[in-house]
């Protein structure tokens, strides 16, 4: 890899890090365990790492942002997150000010 | 699969002990819905080959784990500056108090009786060598019990050891106007001192010093092997050059200190010609009394009543040789401060009137 290359990678996931949190607190507006969540964010175009995500998970929960829970399913015992109240609330603010960015980045262009 | 097994077992080594169990539990289960998948989807299990790839693209085991820790610092980034601070500080009282603490013991060593001028001089050499091998061991013990106090303290704050008053910081308070002036330009232009360049001036200064504070009693160091040649001589320094001497030392003592001065200040790059100017202005003054001596009675005779032996040159005409020398250095110093003097104050008048437009 070149350096620009390098630099832009870099940069890159600098800025998708900043839009994770926000797509996982997004996409667990419905109830899912580590697996299906993977899924479901890639299926909307949002590819995350198992090795990023599920301790993603472990911190927002560790953060009051999500609830989980321990339940069988296809005889397998799974974790199952959801959003918190306090979840539920941050979401909304960081949903606002991420449309505030978005639109002063439409501006700048 | 047994590979998926062998896996997580060393994923869950690394892990925190409290949560790894649980941790381990919620991988197992991802992961084994994950090879479900993709075995649906190749319609048969995984190849030895496909799952050797297909985990190792999961990560390494202990990098796996080590995302399940929060983020760790030795010395996080709100406490690194004042750390980072603290060490260059450090650095420089290190050096200044092993060199003083060093010069001491060789002088209290090289006081004893030595059966000879040689063993004498290898004692000194001995001991100089020694404590400069030792220099970068007490440098580095420094640095490293500074290291230990401040990640201990990043330790405590970041695990609520030590709780800080709600508004309290980990820097201290300051002022813009406590700022220290612009830095000018080095004088004559051209890069601005670096510090380790400023750190080596004083560390070699004190090593000067010390030589120079050596001299009286081991004239050797000056003088070399002519020393002995000396001794045998009919003449003797007149008093006058002892107290011109000290005077350099105390010139080279007050500009080291201005120098230590500077560099805790985080002044090293600024300009050195008020410091130069005021030691050419003091450096005058040794020279002045020199050229006071009565007679100029530089050199004497050992032994007046031995009458005056012929050297080639009669000691007056030697006397007056040293005095006419003297006497050129003097107006050369005097010269060369002028001139630096006019040089700086045309420069100034310059800026002031460059600024003035």
């Amino acid at each position: 890899m070149t350096v620009a290359e390098n630099l832009f990678e870099n940069l890159r996931l600098e800025l998708r890090r900043g839009c994770l949190s926000l797509a996982v607190l997004a996409q667990l507006r419905q109830e899912h365990y580590g697996y299906t969540l993977r899924k479901a964010l890639a299926a909307r175009g949002m590819e995350i790492d198992e090795s990023t995500l599920y301790p993603l998970l472990r911190r927002l929960e560790s953060q009051g942002l999500l609830l989980s829970q321990w339940r069988e399913e296809d005889k397998r015992n799974k974790r199952f997150y959801r959003l918190s109240p306090e979840g539920e609330e941050i979401f909304t603010r960081l949903l606002a000010e991420w449309t505030a960015i978005n639109e002063s980045i439409n501006n700048l262009l | 699969m047994e590979l998926l097994d062998r896996y997580l077992e060393a994923v869950k080594k690394h892990l925190p002990a409290m949560r790894q169990d649980d941790i381990i539990a919620e991988l197992r289960a991802n992961l084994e819905s994950q090879l479900e998948d993709k075995e649906a989807e190749l319609g048969r299990p995984l190849s030895p080959a496909e799952a050797e790839a297909w985990l190792k693209q999961l990560g390494a085991p202990m990098q796996v784990a080590a995302r399940y820790r929060p983020q760790q610092y030795l010395i996080g980034p709100a406490l690194f500056p004042m750390y980072w601070f603290v060490m260059r500080l450090a650095a420089v009282w290190a050096m200044v108090i092993y060199l003083i603490v060093n010069a001491v013991q060789i002088a209290v060593r090289l006081s004893g009786h030595f059966a000879t001028t040689e063993a004498a001089t290898q004692a000194l050499i001995e001991s100089i060598a020694g404590a400069l091998v030792r220099a970068p061991f007490a440098l580095l013990n420094a640095a490293a019990w500074i290291t230990v106090v401040f990640a201990a303290i990043e330790f405590a704050v970041a695990h609520d050891v030590v709780k800080l008053p709600p508004g309290a910081r980990l820097q201290p308070d300051w002022n813009p106007r406590d700022l220290p002036p612009v830095q000018a330009d080095s004088d004559g232009g051209g890069k601005p001192r670096s510090y380790a360049h400023a750190v080596a001036e004083v560390v070699f200064g004190f090593l000067l010093l010390g030589w120079m504070i050596l001299i009286p009693w081991h004239p050797f160091l000056l003088l070399g092997p002519g020393v002995y040649a000396l001794r045998g001589l009919p003449y003797t320094l007149a008093p006058v050059w002892w107290t011109f001497f000290w005077w350099i030392v105390a010139l080279n003592a007050v500009q080291l200190a201005w120098r230590c001065v500077d560099l805790l200040r985080d002044r090293y790059q600024g300009s050195r010609l008020a410091q130069h100017s005021v030691v050419k202005v003091f450096g005058l003054i040794p020279m002045g009394i020199l050229l006071s001596v009565n007679d100029h009675a530089y050199v004497l005779l050992r032994d007046n009543a031995a009458g005056q032996p012929q050297l080639g040159v009669p000691l007056e005409k030697l006397n007056d040789g040293i005095f006419k020398g003297l006497l050129v250095i003097f107006a050369i110093a005097t010269a060369q401060l002028l001139w630096d003097l006019s040089k700086a104050g045309f420069r100034r008048w310059r800026e002031h009137a460059g600024g003035m437009r």
